[in-house]
């Protein structure tokens, strides 16, 4: 695989993610409906409120979408084939998704609107919430992987996947990233009693590049499980990239839909669960791991 | 790759971003500006304007978890280094983590015991 193919392939997942957003939401597969969405909200008004905080309503999408490519592009796609090969790269997918509660923070205040900015702070105390529960379990990824590097993660799991090492980390990973995507049940920022909350202040272009960073979002978190608890490119007879792609768009899929099938949560709700029952099992998930590998030993 | 080069293509993936965002928006631009209309460009507000600047008052009732996540954030940058080189120093490593975690652990329990853990 060569750089320009990782890039085609992302966008190729970001438009099924698409395909997929609107089937969770609306029922019908549509194919052509990110292409008419996106046309459609490019030739609409594009209006800027009275008077917003100009340099961080501009900002706000384009840091929304950054955070999660960044994050993408320190993940493997197969074996080699990663954009960006940090040593630290756990760490840094931790440090880009930080910056999507910066990103909505700020497109809350910045327009000036009572429901946006109601809906920011939520999403910093939803941040708050399911912040522990990110790095927790990547830790317990790192232990395995004696390193920080996303592709040891992913060649540590060549015997067995952090799926069944570590099944109660995945769980929560799983939790939290859909807190991260703002996916239902945890769509505080853009709940529609808010009246849309972060999202009701945008309009036109800008809305499609929030529209845009949210599925951008979803394919990144979707890859992060993959790489660190579904082993990856790891898969038999398939070329590696494959595999990835399929567990990914899989996951994307579960996270999309699984979601809708139960009510959306308050605040407080994921914050005294997060901190409750969440912190707790992350602990003994760090402590099983630390027992299993002394057991190996 | 070295990592200053690591970091540069990384810069230059924040860059293209902006330069998609500026893309798009230019396409817009192209496809026909706003029309200027009364009211059009007030936040929404449930059919009237706020009578003062919104962010006077906004009770952040969750201050006692944000207490809590800082202590925890803090104690998760030992983690990384110490999640590295766990397996080489075995025991030894559980041991020196299972007491630092525990007397955060307690912290936690006991802020929970005073109702922390509770919207304020």
């Amino acid at each position: 695989m060569t750089s320009p193919s990782y890039v085609l392939l992302f966008a190729l997942g970001l438009y099924v993610v698409a395909v997929l957003e609107g089937w969770a939401s609306t029922g019908r597969l549509r194919l052509a409906r990110p292409l008419r969405a996106g046309v459609a909200l490019l030739g609409r008004e594009t209006v800027t409120p009275r008077r917003p905080d100009r340099v961080l309503y501009e900002t706000a999408p384009v840091l929304l979408l950054a955070a999660g490519l960044l994050a993408a592009a320190v993940l493997p796609l197969d074996r080699g084939a990663v954009s960006v090969d940090l040593a630290t790269g756990v760490l840094f997918v931790n440090s880009a998704l930080a910056y999507v509660m910066v990103g909505l923070v700020m497109a809350g205040w910045a327009p000036g609107g009572a429901y946006s900015l109601v809906a920011g702070w939520r999403f910093l105390g939803q941040l708050v919430a399911y912040s522990m529960l990110i790095v927790m379990p990547i830790t317990a990824v790192a232990m395995r992987a004696q390193s920080l590097s996303t592709t040891a993660a992913v060649s540590s799991q060549v015997h067995l996947w952090n799926l069944a090492a570590q099944p109660l980390g995945f769980a929560l990973f799983f939790l939290a990233a859909m807190a991260v995507c703002f996916l239902p049940p945890f769509d505080l920022p853009v709940s529609s009693d808010l009246a849309g909350g972060v999202a009701g202040e945008y309009t036109g272009a800008r809305l499609a590049v929030v529209r845009l960073a949210r599925v951008a979002l979803v394919l990144t978190l979707s890859l992060a499980v993959v790489v660190f608890f579904l082993g990856g490119w790891l898969g038999p007879v398939l070329p590696g990239w494959v595999w990835t792609f399929v567990k990914t768009i899989a996951v994307a899929a579960t996270m999309l839909v699984v979601g809708r099938l139960v009510p959306r949560l308050r605040e407080e709700q994921v914050l005294a669960w997060g901190w409750k029952y969440g912190i707790p099992l992350a602990l003994v998930n760090i402590l099983w791991v630390g027992l299993t590998l002394l057991g190996v030993r | 790759m070295t990592p200053l080069e690591q970091y540069g293509l990384l810069a230059a993936f924040v860059l293209s971003t902006i330069g998609l965002v500026a893309m798009l928006r230019l396409i817009a631009r192209s496809l026909g500006g706003v029309r200027k209309e009364p009211g059009k460009d007030v936040p929404f507000s449930g059919g009237e304007l706020a009578p003062k600047p919104v962010w006077v008052r906004y009770h952040v009732h969750y201050y006692g978890f944000a207490l809590l996540f800082l202590a925890f954030d803090m104690e998760m940058a030992f983690m990384y280094p110490w999640a590295v080189v766990y397996q080489e120093l075995g025991l030894e490593a559980l041991a020196d983590m299972a007491v630092f975690l525990g007397i955060l652990f307690l912290g936690l329990l006991y802020g929970w015991s005073q109702g922390a853990l509770r919207r304020q």
